[in-house]
């Protein structure tokens, strides 16, 4: 419990508001059950506004400030994300879910504008400039995958000497996110990942983590009372490593299977044998070194850290006190220990290496793990590629208190949902759990559907929410290349707004993305369909125009040649046919 | 225009009427011959990967070493399990997975069937591609039993170790779900009905932890015991429920793995020698019709093809020198490959007929001979129609071929004449009934009505509405066996089978003994000829129909039902006699009998699994049978029948 | 007289029976219907009334969307009855009801006896007709009527509105045409096509009926503006419903431009799946130019015989429209039979009804291939509205034929029962 609380301290210190430009940066480790590791990485730089309206930028960095400034986004939220948070098993989610987005890349922003349509203008313009910035599509957010959130987000930082902000959320669930993605990311850091805890952050580890996901949150944020504000640019990481895989050397990836003498059997089975061995789970905690897990060794401080106050302690380790945690450098560091020792916090030296080296070691005791508010999953019901049915399932573990939450679906237009058929139900009580309702019905190619849903989950109820959809057959150019694949819906993003957390950025949770697949046409066919289409009308038309015109004469009153009958008509056509060739 | 108008006026000749029986015997012997020529290599083709992703057999597979120790030491876990109840069973098999660190959930189903309970346990776990979003997924199934009802001890140690290995990996692009269903057809159809919740809660639970579309299932089939024990080929099994195919790029891909990277032969459809003479392609492709015509489910991978999840069966045979790493190794690479897929199995055939492990007719090719043998019934009632109209048709107009102007006409024809209240008050009474059968007869019923008045084309003095009547009746009698076949209790069914099959035989004459004893004003010479031309005009199209989703079913049908486009009713006893005694032989029932025999297979088991596809797989060939074959049957026995009594 | 009506009754009683049957012996099958796309199209769909209704009672505009494409007085008419998912009985009620009058106003046309006696022109068959009962007969145990009645597709209204358009012109109600042909046409559109036949019909019957000519001029432009102004009276006060005109963009809008190309028995969908961007405004012109191109051609050739025209046009409707279903060949199919009088001079019937009924059992087939065992593709499905719409369009074109060949034995009464050419 100690543990969990101290997290919530140091969520606190994180956040906590320091006074003109600075930078600051910080990584929290936490082993997690299943050999697993969670790596949480904090860049927070400061900017006054006044030196930010002037483009007179120290640690901001001026390409990013640059496009805010041009797209008159007052705050901005933007997230990388792969791979999946496994709450039964990890517990809470980092920062309560608050730095994480659905898988694929996400972002909303507060634009300042007059109308609706200059702040879409403004928002196609921001998204535009950001995907240059960061090497990823996100120009795909058009018309068709923007929604404007009513109760789901709320802004982080005081918008006080701003007017009529419009919030603007896109999500692009297919988008692949890799190493491209993480450069220019490491680009906007003071340090560029040469020094500092950002020295640690390498593509192929990062991206070979079970969940990983890099956010950018860029608020103002204003002094009490005073008008002295400042634009705070967070940064953050945070990645679940496998320690197993993660410690494979990078030239040797191949999981091969163990030598026979490395591995460990239970001998206390009858069978057990030279050739027969049942694998041995030691509940030992793995050994590891930073640079063993991270590929790349913690190249000191980054100089331009505050070098004093309570922000020094750059890396922290959250392990239980018996834990042994040997530091291993050659530079000048400190230790500190926090919340009744289960936090130990270091300050870098500056130059050298730095390294903690864990050795495998037999715990007694397990740190407690702060379990989620809630835990949710959503899948798609039936089969065929015709119609379908949503369903998400939304638990309440607590037995003491509701949850109210927001439930936010965002789907693309060729998914049309019925909402007459949504149905929710909580399995303790048969009251509705929904409270309020914001729906916005999709228009073909021409914006998606917005549904927003207030609900309460009583104690230790599961709430089960479904709605029947059809799939809308779209025109052959609209397929993507692998038409066969399917489309990606955008993770449901739920906001849990009671009981509130301690800080004002709120706690989400994330459903997965579905799979879509839509009736294809026959991509090979276009030519093909319209002739035989064509045809067909012009039978129709031919045939019945021809009745039309035409006037009918007795069989003898017509030229003889080529009287009725089948004899006649060959006959008529021998005739043509000599024709022809007389005249060839 | 002009040319159909003279090729109409061709209709007048009166020799045309003579050809038809010639014309529907063609239909049947090319349609037969067609059939016969397919294995040459001319009408057939060698198989080939189209979807590029797969890449079969291009990755180096790694599944050796240490792992065999382990793959041993889960063979004994699992040997220890055999006499052990079903939830210590899947408890065990749960821990097994747990502490591999995979999410582990169990099923529970329960069904039961013909007064018969089937009731066992599905475990599973999902493995989570570690750069999967969730989105799709792949299956390793090793039912704890398989079809022959052995234990799959080796199956479900592979699929153990497997999940262990395979958690290693990081490139896994799909989730892997490791699936061990209590036994080998009703436990993955529970589990895969309840995967696409399109299962039923009383009898099946739902699933606690899914994951997401299913792109391909693979299932292993190695029963040797705690000792392990060498086999020799690997046996690929392809039939889904219904006749439905997988892709045909999963089974290439398979063959090619194990033949061309672990040098295991494959064979299917139990020719365990293939010596690919004409003779065995001929009987291999004669086997899968047979298998598909049922029908059945063949293995624990039968279940997910309806839900287009393509998905083959791996079975070990023979006694060889290939082990279960050669084994565990192909399944590696035919997971390697199928977590290539772009995009859902579609670049190859649904529908082939396979000659051989590397050799396959597609439907192109073998389609025309289910459609001429249902093409000669059309003919066969076209005829029947004209000659009914024969004699009143006036010459000016022989265009008049309508069965369509089944009752209307008829109907008007009297209340134009004469105001006789009654008539339309029949017609519309008669009509009320039809609809309360299923939809497909409802549609076929009225189907004779609606286009009724487009379709007459001429006053004919044909009686049409007890013929079409009586037709739509015996479709309707055909409810009654469906129900009480399916229904029945289990230990009786044998004893129901033999008294339908007697009633079933009597029924004709007892049918047309009554009419003609008590009113034989209905069934006129012309009513019969009616009667026999509107069955068999459905029979037709509903076997051109069934011929694009159950192509072996149809053929089989429609050969069985030749005869019926061929018999009359005579006015000599004799031929009449014959023509009975043949027609007596195949009626279903009898054809069942004779085939299982045949086949040497059990009536009384053949009986339940069918009762049990209905209930549980949705298995569909009895109401063929009994609603399709079965009142054809009965209508031409009754018009032969008939000619008895007079 | 008495024994006709009691005729009707009883098929009348037995039909709703029949309808009323199915609705509580299978209560899937509505279901399971309204979601075929050979019976309810994206502009007939009862799911999307319902959904509309759900939006409108929620006051969300559901032309606001694009799930709803139907016309707006339909909404308060539907949100009045009870919730069909809860409580269907009210819903199939009124849809049996619906058939049942329409049946009605179809023998009412047959016992106009306009089918084959008209002012100008009597068909020298016109001894050879079946009774009104009968036809109606034919209609209610139609089964596309019934499945089109049992998934509660709207284009039922459609089809009473156009039948009683056709009732009431052919027994001269001047004011009750108008109105029932500008519902027609306000809930479907292409029925506005129908009113110059039918104004036709309307002007021989009110000729018949008092035996002084009216001036046709200024009977025309009365009718015409009457048939105006009730059409601007349903649209404004569907406009006042709605509180904006968003709804003409989203009904007609959709019907003319054809953005949602989900499956149907025509021949547009598919076309407009594979056709090119650039291509799309401009054969989308040439498609209702095409469809709308029948209806001066014929009400001109065959002026003599107006009701034929008309039910000529629905059978055009059913082929040629963009959201066509089984629902409109229904219709065609039950006017056809009142021109028993041509069947005799029909030839390829066997031909076209064999195809339709061919298609009617391998349509569902191969959809189901296509859909959901996904081993066809959608070509399969495609070629089967191919050849219902071929098999429809030859019915059409065999009886105007035949329509043609009748006039001609009147015209010229030797050529009866010879072979003749069309020159």
């Amino acid at each position: 419990m100690l543990s969990s609380l101290c997290l919530v301290l140091l969520n606190a210190l994180v956040i906590s508001v320091a006074a003109g430009s600075d930078y600051h940066e910080q990584l929290l480790l936490r082993p997690l059950p299943q050999n697993t590791l969670l790596a949480s990485f904090n860049f927070r730089s400061n900017e006054s506004a006044a030196a930010f309206e002037q483009q007179n930028f120290r640690y901001f960095p001026r390409s990013f400030g640059q496009i805010l400034q041009h797209a008159h986004a007052k705050e901005l939220h933007l997230r990388f994300n792969v791979g999946r948070w496994d709450a039964e098993n990890w517990g809470q989610r980092p920062r309560n879910g608050a730095r994480e987005g659905g898988t694929g890349v996400e972002l909303w922003a507060w634009v300042e504008a007059d109308t609706e349509d200059e702040a879409f203008a403004r928002w196609l313009t921001l998204t535009n400039a950001l995907s240059g910035l960061f090497c990823a599509s996100l120009n795909f957010i058009d018309a068709t995958k923007t929604i404007r959130p009513v109760m789901t987000f709320a802004p982080e930082g005081q918008h006080a000497n701003s007017s009529n902000l419009h919030l603007l959320h896109g999500t692009l669930p297919h988008e692949v996110v890799c190493t491209e993605n993480l450069t220019p990311f490491l680009k906007l850091l003071p340090c560029k990942g040469k020094a500092g805890i950002s020295s640690l952050l390498d593509g192929h580890k990062l991206f070979d983590a079970s969940f990983q996901t890099m956010a950018i949150d860029v608020r103002p944020i204003c002094g009490q009372g005073d008008a002295s504000c400042f634009l705070e640019m967070e940064q953050t990481v945070d990645m679940v490593l496998d320690i197993a895989r993660s410690k494979r050397p990078r030239d040797n990836p191949i999981p091969r299977p163990l030598p026979i003498d490395q591995l460990e059997c239970d001998t206390s089975k009858l069978y057990n044998a030279h050739d027969t061995c049942y694998p041995l789970n030691k509940g030992t905690d793995p050994a590891w070194t930073l640079e063993e897990v991270f590929g790349k060794p913690l190249r000191g401080a980054c100089p331009l850290t505050e070098q004093s106050g309570d922000e020094v302690n750059t890396v922290c380790i959250n392990t239980p006190p018996e834990r042994t945690v040997e530091v291993r450098t050659t530079g000048q560091f400190a230790e500190s220990k926090l919340a009744s020792d289960t936090v130990r916090c270091y300050k870098l030296p500056t130059g050298a290496h730095f390294d903690l080296v864990l050795p495998e070691q037999k715990m007694s005791t397990g740190l407690v793990r702060p379990d989620p508010q809630i835990f949710a999953a959503r899948s798609i019901n039936g089969h065929g590629q015709e119609r379908g049915s949503t369903q998400s399932i939304i638990r309440n573990p607590s037995t003491t208190e509701a949850v109210e939450i927001v439930y936010l679906e965002s789907l693309p237009w060729f998914m049309k949902p019925y909402l007459h058929t949504l149905r929710a139900r909580v399995d303790t009580t048969y009251e509705s759990p929904i409270k309020e309702t914001y729906y916005r019905p999709a228009v073909d190619r021409k914006r998606g559907t917005h549904l927003e849903l207030r609900m309460v989950i009583p104690p230790s109820s599961t709430l089960t929410l479904t709605y029947d959809f059809e799939k809308a057959i779209l025109r052959y150019t609209e397929y993507p290349p692998d038409a066969n694949r399917g489309f990606d819906v955008a993770p449901a993003v739920i906001r849990i707004l009671s009981p509130q957390s301690g800080d004002n950025r709120g706690v989400y949770v994330r459903t997965t993305s579905l799979l879509l697949p839509l009736p294809t046409p026959d991509f090979s066919m276009p030519y093909n369909v319209i002739i035989l289409t064509s045809t067909v009308m012009a039978l129709g038309f031919g045939n019945i125009f021809n009745l039309l015109v035409r006037r009918f004469v007795g069989i003898d009153e017509a030229p003889a040649l080529g009287a009725g009958g089948l004899k006649g008509m060959l006959l008529s056509k021998i005739t043509r046919l000599r024709g022809l060739l007389g005249k060839a | 225009m002009a040319l159909i108008s003279s090729i109409l006026a061709l209709r007048r000749d009166k020799r045309i009427l003579k050809i038809p029986p010639y014309l529907s015997a063609l239909c049947v012997i090319v349609g037969i011959a067609w059939l016969l020529v397919l294995p040459l290599n001319e009408y057939s083709r060698g198989t080939y990967v189209s979807e590029n992703a797969l890449l079969p057999g291009q990755v180096h597979t790694y599944f050796t070493g240490s792992e065999h120790n382990v793959f041993r030491a889960y063979r004994h876990e699992v040997h220890g399990l055999i006499d052990k109840p079903v939830a210590e069973r899947s408890q065990r098999l749960e821990t097994i997975f747990r502490e591999q660190n995979l999410k582990v959930a169990t099923q529970h189903y329960n069904y039961t069937v013909s007064n018969r309970t089937i009731a066992n346990e599905n475990v599973y776990a999902i493995l989570q591609g570690p750069r999967a979003d969730a989105t799709e997924a792949i299956v390793l199934i090793a039912a704890w039993k398989n079809m022959a009802d052995e234990v799959n001890n080796s199956g479900v140690a592979l699929v153990l170790t497997l999940a262990r290995y395979f958690k290693r990996w990081s490139l896994w692009s799909k989730d892997i779900i490791f699936l061990i269903p209590g036994d080998s057809t009703s436990g993955s159809q529970a589990w895969v009905d309840a995967y696409h919740d399109g299962h039923d809660q009383r009898y099946v639970e739902s699933l606690n932890i899914k994951s997401g579309a299913l792109q391909g299932a693979v299932a292993v089939d190695y029963p040797a015991g705690p000792w392990g024990q060498r086999y020799d080929k690997l046996h690929v099994v392809y039939d889904g429920v219904n006749g439905q195919l997988p892709n045909l790029d999963l089974f290439n891909t398979a063959v090619q793995i194990a033949s061309g990277q672990m040098g295991i032969g494959s064979v299917i459809q139990r020719m365990w020698h293939h010596d690919n003479s004409y003779k065995d392609r001929l009987q291999t492709m004669l086997r899968g019709m047979i298998s598909q015509g049922l029908g059945h489910a063949t293995g624990p991978h039968s279940s997910f093809i309806p839900y287009h999840v393509d998905a083959v069966t791996l079975q070990t045979v023979g006694d060889g020198w290939h082990d279960e790493m050669s084994l565990g190794k192909t399944v590696e690479s035919l997971f390697r490959s199928l977590n290539n897929l772009l995009e859902h199995l579609h670049q190859s055939f649904f529908f082939y007929l396979l000659l051989q492990s590397n050799r396959f007719v597609s439907i192109g090719t073998y389609l025309p001979s289910a459609m001429l043998i249902a093409i000669n019934f059309s003919i066969a009632a076209m005829a029947l129609w004209v000659k009914s109209g024969r004699r009143t048709e006036p010459i000016a107009n022989p265009a008049s071929t309508q069965p369509k102007s089944k009752p209307a006409s008829s109907a008007d024809k009297e209340d134009k004449g004469d105001t006789k209240p009654t008539h339309d008050i029949k017609h519309a009474k008669e009509k009320a009934p039809a609809p309360q059968q299923p939809a497909t007869e409802l549609l076929e019923i009225d189907g004779a009505l609606a286009i009724v008045p487009v379709a007459s084309t001429t006053v004919t003095e044909r009686a049409l509405l007890i013929p079409a009547l009586l037709v739509i009746s015996a479709h309707a009698l055909g409810l009654v066996p469906l129900y009480l076949f399916n229904n029945w209790d289990a230990d009786h069914l044998p004893g129901l089978f033999i008294t339908t099959a007697n009633i079933i035989t009597l029924f004709p004459i007892a049918v047309a003994f009554l009419f003609n004893y008590t009113s034989p004003h209905i069934l006129t010479l012309q009513a019969l000829t009616l009667i026999q031309c509107f069955s068999l005009l459905l029979l037709g199209m509903f076997l051109a129909a069934l011929a694009t989703l159950n192509f072996s079913l149809s053929v089989l049908i429609g050969v069985a039902c030749v005869p019926l486009s061929f018999v009359r009713r005579s006015t000599n006893m004799g031929i009449n006699a014959v023509q009975l005694g043949m027609l007596a032989l195949l009626n279903p029932c009898m054809v069942v009998q004779i085939g299982t025999k045949l086949l040497g297979g059990n009536l009384a088991e053949i009986l339940v699994t069918a009762a049990q596809g209905w209930h549980i797989w949705g298995l569909w060939t009895q109401v063929v049978v009994w609603l399709v074959w079965f009142p054809a049957w009965i209508a031409c026995s009754v018009v032969v029948a008939s000619g008895i009594f007079d | 007289m008495t024994i006709d009506t009691q005729q009707k009754l009883l098929l009348f009683g037995a039909a709703a029976a029949v309808r009323l049957l199915l609705f509580t012996v299978f209560p899937a099958l509505p279901e399971l219907l309204a979601g075929r796309v050979e019976v309810s199209t994206p502009v007939t769909s009862f799911k999307r009334l319902q959904e509309g209704v759900f939006l409108y009672t929620h006051n969300v505009s559901p032309y606001d969307g694009g799930v709803y494409h139907q016309a707006p007085l339909l909404l308060p008419l539907f949100s009045l009855l009870p919730n069909p998912a809860y409580a269907p009985l009210a819903t199939n009620l009124f849809y049996t009801a619906v058939d049942l009058l329409s049946a009605n106003a179809l023998a009412h046309v047959a016992d106009s006896g306009f089918a084959s006696v008209t002012r100008l022109f009597a068909s020298p068959r016109k001894e050879l007709r079946w009774s009104s009962a009968a036809i109606a007969a034919g209609f209610l145990f139609n089964p596309f009527t019934v499945a089109t009645c049992i998934a509660r597709s709207t284009s039922a209204l459609t089809n009473l509105f156009v039948l009683t358009a056709m009732a009431k012109a052919s027994h001269g109600a001047s004011i009750t045409f108008v109105l029932a042909a500008a519902f027609a046409s306000y809930l479907a559109m292409h029925p506005i096509l129908l009113f110059p036949p039918l104004l036709l019909l309307l002007y021989d019957a009110r000729t018949l009926k008092t035996k002084t000519a009216p001036d046709v001029s200024s009977f025309v432009i009365t009718h015409s503006l009457g048939f105006a102004a009730a059409i601007a009276a349903l649209l404004s006060a569907s406009a006042a419903l709605t509180g904006s005109w968003d709804f003409l963009a989203a009904t007609y809008g959709v019907r003319l431009l054809l953005p949602d190309l989900t499956p149907n028995v025509g021949l547009w969908w598919y076309f407009f799946i594979e056709m090119f961007d650039s291509f799309r405004e401009f054969f989308l012109g040439v498609f209702w130019l095409h469809a709308a191109s029948y209806m001066p051609g014929l009400t001109i050739r065959l002026n003599k015989q107006p009701l034929f025209v008309a039910c000529t046009l629905t059978g055009v409707f059913a082929i040629f429209t963009p959201y066509p279903s089984i629902a409109d060949a229904a219709l065609y199919l039950s006017l056809v039979p009142m021109f028993r009088h041509l069947f005799p001079l029909m030839r390829y019937t066997f031909l076209a009804s064999a195809s339709i009924l061919y298609t009617s059992f391998l349509g569902p087939a191969f959809y189901h291939l296509w859909v959901y065992a996904g081993s066809g593709n959608a070509n399969f499905f495609y070629a089967i509205t191919l050849v219902w719409s071929l098999g429809l369009s030859i019915i059409l074109g065999d009886s105007l034929y035949a329509a043609l060949r009748d006039e001609l034995d009147v015209e010229r009464p030797e050529l009866q029962g010879k072979e003749v050419r069309r020159i």
